[in-house]
């Protein structure tokens, strides 16, 4: 006798929590972006104005400029912890005494709350107490003056990132051990057989077999890095002035600050169709480069 | 065999560099949290202290919300871990048993949700919670953080179970026995130890949480993620507290990533890499 298949009923729950949870807020929010909804003023209710809101932001250098800031951070952090976390998978795949240690060290960073993170960071960045000063300062010489990590409009958003770095760098460093760990030896004795140089053998043979970890990791990494909220909050709260708003920053001003709610879901709906865009791009290089 | 030990040595100072960089804000963490104020605000930084203090445990827990922060977020992420696992576990085990394309549907569902900046649930979420008068309460961001935790989940136990041999459940199933009595009696003890790692991953998400947290509570709820930058908005800012505050938050979850350090690279890259 044949039963039914279950997965009706065992799916239900969870496929009814998330059409509730994703699916009619993410409706909901567009049917708001289409309106002129206020919270602050609310008695003028939810007048239907059509794609207004899309054509303000539009037009909004900084709302243009948050998302530029956005870009930016993405494609430094990204970079230099694709870059860092590399060179510290090859030199780290391979046993030394306290490694263990030392990994275990580096999985703290990512894993803890952000907020914390940042604090952390808040603390080394002070102007007058802060370690990373006197480093700078006394110690190294490399400014005459305590710097102003956090309060100097051409250094904060850089200071955010540093950050960032931080934190995740030892995340990317995780992911292509374990890709570099998986490569089988082979390889590697074939072409020492071969005689061919460390470069070569780097070339032809560990990056190839590396790619679905690169790819993962830069993508895991790309999809996060444009969401940064945390940190900036904490760090900067957008400033000075706005020299480090980012735009899911400057989202959160314009609908829990400003309360134009209309307002700012049309300007969350821009940023989610630009994730969608470069991310579907990303997708696209990572499957013909997988091939 | 010399290039072998000069490489050795560059292994070696590399790694002395990363401890340094990656464990220093943490020891400066600890020692400030103990440090009397004369030692906090002082420059040069004091970077060994002499004298310690309980002083900032006592002002950041009792007096600054420490406490009340570690308690919500503690009752906000059981309750979620909770509420994914009772929806989760079903869920993946439908979908160990389904065809190969709802997998790929499932996969690129949850890629999508993490691509979902929070910012942009934020906004409905907020109006509907006001609406039913939940703004600070629990139940807001215990649903809420369902959202991102249960693809999340759903995904890391379908993967742990397909790893199971098939016929250990298909064997019960043709001796008669229900689909639920399968799951309760035969796959639940298998996969006891995936249940724990993916509760873990749960609960820090849960409890590292901010952008919902700020925006979602008022003075009824503090999470732990909302009492440290609501502490240093003010002229006087009390360091030494809350580094206090901070540390406490953290040691659970330092102990947590302790225990599932095995499982960290593949539950992060959702199975893709296996660590």
């Amino acid at each position: 006798m044949r039963r039914a298949n279950p997965s009706i009923f065992f799916l239900l729950p969870a496929v009814a929590a998330i059409i509730l949870l994703t699916i009619v807020p993410l409706v909901y929010s567009l049917y708001l972006s289409l309106t002129s909804y206020e919270l602050g003023r609310a008695y003028l209710g939810m007048k239907f104005i059509g794609l207004d809101n899309y054509i303000t932001a539009i037009k909004d250098i900084r709302f243009l400029m948050s998302i530029l800031r956005t870009l930016i951070f993405v494609a430094i952090t990204v970079t230099v912890e694709f870059g860092l976390g590399l060179a510290l998978a090859l030199l780290f795949n391979r046993e030394f005494k306290g490694r263990g240690l030392v990994l275990t060290i580096m999985m703290v960073p990512f894993m803890i709350a952000p907020i914390a993170v940042g604090f952390l960071w808040w603390m080394i960045y002070d102007v007058n107490y802060g370690p990373l000063n006197h480093l700078v300062v006394d110690i190294f010489h490399l400014s005459p003056n305590p710097v102003a990590w956090t309060a100097d409009p051409r250094i904060a958003l850089y200071s955010i990132i540093l950050t960032d770095i931080w934190q995740y760098t030892p995340f990317m460093m995780l992911i292509l051990l374990a890709g570099l760990r998986s490569i089988p030896p082979e390889p590697y004795e074939a072409a020492l057989i071969d005689g061919a140089s460390g470069l070569a053998i780097f070339r032809h043979i560990t990056l190839p077999l590396l790619k679905p970890a690169i790819l993962v990791a830069i993508l895991i990494r790309t999809i996060d890095a444009f969401k940064v909220y945390d940190l900036v909050y904490l760090l900067t709260f957008g400033g000075p002035g706005t020299a480090s708003e980012v735009a899911s920053f400057y989202i959160y001003l314009t609908g829990f600050r400003h309360f134009r709610i209309g307002y700012a879901a049309a300007q969350s709906y821009i940023l989610l169709i630009i994730i969608s865009i470069l991310v579907t791009i990303l997708i696209r290089i990572i499957r013909r480069g997988a091939r | 065999m010399k290039s072998s030990t000069v490489v050795n040595v560059v292994t070696y100072i590399v790694a002395a560099i990363v401890v340094i960089v990656f464990a220093f804000p943490f020891y400066w963490l600890i020692t400030t949290s103990f440090k009397f104020d004369i030692d906090i605000y002082h420059y040069p930084p004091v970077y060994i202290p002499f004298k310690f203090t309980l002083h900032n445990y006592w002002t950041g827990l009792f007096d600054l919300w420490g406490l009340q922060g570690i308690r919500d977020s503690f009752i906000i992420s059981a309750m979620n871990t909770l509420l994914v696992l009772a929806l989760s576990i079903p869920a993946a085990y439908a979908l160990a048993l389904m065809p190969v394309r709802g997998k790929s549907f499932l996969l690129s569902w949850i890629l999508s949700q993490r691509m979902l900046p929070p910012i942009a649930v934020a906004i409905p979420f907020f109006l509907v919670w006001k609406w039913l008068g939940w703004l600070d309460t629990y139940q807001a961001l215990v649903f809420t953080y369902t959202i991102f935790n249960l693809p999340f989940a759903i995904w890391l136990l379908a993967g742990y179970i397909e790893e199971l041999p098939r016929e250990i459940y298909e064997a019960a199933l043709v001796d008669g026995a229900s689909h639920l009595g399968v799951l309760r009696s035969v796959l639940l003890p298998l996969i006891k130890p995936s249940i724990a790692v993916t509760s873990l991953f749960t609960f820090i998400f849960s409890w590292n949480e901010f952008l919902f947290a700020v925006i979602f509570t008022r003075e009824k709820i503090r999470p732990f993620t909302v009492v440290i930058p609501s502490l240093i908005g003010g002229h006087v800012i009390l360091w030494g507290a809350i580094c206090a505050v901070t540390l406490v938050g953290l040691i659970p979850e330092i102990v947590m990533v302790l225990l599932l350090q095995k499982h960290i690279v593949r539950g992060l890259t959702l199975g893709a890499i296996k660590g």
